[in-house]
This record gives C-alpha cells, structure tokens and sequence, in this order.
C-alpha cells in the first residue's frame, strides 16, 4: 500500500507532463481569445457614417440578410492587405459588406477608399474606438460573419489570408 | 554626513517611486479620490488584451487607456463594480480577469493545488509512519 501511494507523484507528474506536450503539439494559438459575442445579438450603436450624411444604425444594418463588419483604419497595413479578400467578399460572394473605421481621419479613409474601391455598403466611424469595445474587439483587422437574424456566427482577428478567405466562405456557406 | 544620508534616502526612495508607477495618465483620473480609488482597483484586475500579461492599469496601449478611461465613465455614471466586471466579461469574456472567477470550468485551477499539497502531506506521514514502524 505504502508503496503505491508512493506512486502516485510520479503518475500524476506523467500526466501532466502528457498534458503539457499535448497542448504543445496541437495546432492552436493561446494568445487568439475565443469571442465572448459568438452566438449572441450584435451591439447596439448609433454613430455617424462616412459614406451617409445620416447616421450609422446598427438596427438598421443587421437583421436581414447576411453581414460582413470588417474594423479597419488607413493606418493599419494589414488592413490595405486584406483589402482584396474584402472586396471578394463584396464583388465575387455579392455580400453585405460594414466597415467600421477605427480611430481614423475620414478625409484619408475616403482618399484609401478611393484608391483602393469601396467594398462597404455603409462604414461607422468609431472615432474614440467605443464601437470596437462593444464588438470585444482588441486589435484590428477583426471581421465577423452575423447571420440574417443579426447573430454574430464567427470572429477573425488578425488580416484576411486567402485560406483565411476559404474559411470564412465555408462559414458563410453554413450560416443559415 | 547627514546630507549624504538624505541623498541616498530621495534616490532609493524615487526609485521605489517609479518601480511602481502605473500607466495612468493625468487627465484619466478622477477627481474624486475615492472614485479613483475604486477604478485602479478594477482596472488592477482588468488584463490588456493587447500585452496579455499586464493588467490595464500597467499597460500603455492604446486600448488600455479607452478601457480605463471607459471604466472611469462608468464609475461616474454610478455603476457598480459588479456591473463593471459585467459589462467587461460579456464583450471579452473572462479571459479579460486576471483573477478568473470560480466557475465549473476553474475548479481544478483554484483547488488542485490545495489538494497536491493534502495528498502530499498524507504521503509524507504516511510513509514517515510506516519507516517508524519498521
């Protein structure tokens, strides 16, 4: 008996140590935060839009058919990146593309949008980043998949790659 | 002599100073101590989702600073801290605690150790016990 209670440190040192190699070889990345809004309504927000001299209304842009939000700045290089899977989305996919612009100069989001196409339908402008809070967001590019009942179904964070693209369509292809 | 040792005091003592400055900057805090007070204390426990390892109240990233300055709005507006804490975990889930929440899914992380620690003490006794007698 002695002797195996002896045992048991060592056992449970096994298993941790299996524990530890396992989480170290499966494909995953501890510093990508799951989305506390997956499954859940999008936020309520009421700012002014770029592209509208009226304001942005969340209410009025979810709820009907399928969204892409994509926060973005000209400031933000991944951002000019993922550009062409965005206007993807919109020209290839015929999406609903948001843009929010996070914290930036209208005057030069419109100069960018110029010279690289408009993708969005309608773009917020979250001057103070309050917007990107109420999205959980914590470092752009982050885009989201909402469904047309206006549910957040999916969160990428970090820029559009063309596998990230593959993905994003399978989820779209799945979303209702 | 006595000048010296008041040198070496200020010295020591502003190094302690700045060891322990935080990111706060002057125009984010409140005028009310007590207010104030309370938006450190959430803002200690608040990760920076950005540098991970920092809680908000250290972190100078940018949105470290709208979420102090976001918590301080809130104070002002009356809010508890438990509708903070609300407000907070329901947009970044609790990851964004830096002292989780005792939840199903945490009480391995908050009592394994406590058990280690029994298991062990009942090991060492036991064997200790069991040498004695023989």
């Amino acid at each position: 008996m002695n002797k195996h209670l002896l045992n048991i440190p060592f056992v449970l040192f096994f298993i941790m140590l299996l524990i530890f190699f396992y989480l170290l070889v499966i494909d995953r990345n501890p510093a990508r935060i799951q989305s506390a809004l997956l499954d859940n309504k999008v936020p309520e927000f009421e700012v002014d839009s770029l592209l509208n001299d009226e304001k942005f209304f969340s209410s009025k842009e979810f709820g009907e058919q399928i969204v892409i939000v994509n926060f973005f700045a000209t400031w933000c290089k991944p951002c000019e990146a993922e550009h062409i899977f965005i206007k993807k989305f919109s020209d290839k996919n015929k999406l609903k593309i948001v843009g929010i612009n996070y914290k930036d100069n209208p005057k030069k989001t419109i100069k960018w949008l110029k010279k690289l196409g408009n993708p969005y339908s309608n773009i917020a402008l979250d001057k103070k980043g309050k917007v990107a809070i109420d999205w959980g967001v914590y470092g752009i590019p982050e885009t989201f998949v909402v469904n047309s009942t206006g549910i957040i179904k999916y969160r990428h964070v970090g820029p559009i790659t063309k596998n990230i693209y593959k993905k994003i369509t399978e989820v779209i292809r799945k979303t209702n | 002599m006595n000048k010296i040792l008041i040198i070496i005091i200020n010295i020591f003592l502003t190094f302690f100073i700045l060891n322990s400055s935080y990111a706060v900057e002057p125009d984010e805090i409140l005028k009310d101590t007590k207010l104030e007070l309370r938006a450190r204390n959430i803002s200690k426990n608040i990760r920076c989702m950005v540098c991970q390892n920092q809680s908000i109240d250290d972190s100078s990233a940018p949105l470290a600073k709208d979420l102090r300055v976001l918590i301080r709005d809130k104070i002002k507006e009356g809010k508890k801290d438990k509708e903070i804490y609300k407000f907070l975990t329901d947009r970044y889930g609790d990851f964004i605690l830096l002292k989780p929440k005792i939840k199903m899914n945490t009480v391995a992380l908050w009592f394994l150790p406590f058990i280690f620690f029994l298991l062990g003490i009942f090991i060492v006794l036991n064997h200790n016990k069991k040498s004695n007698k023989s």
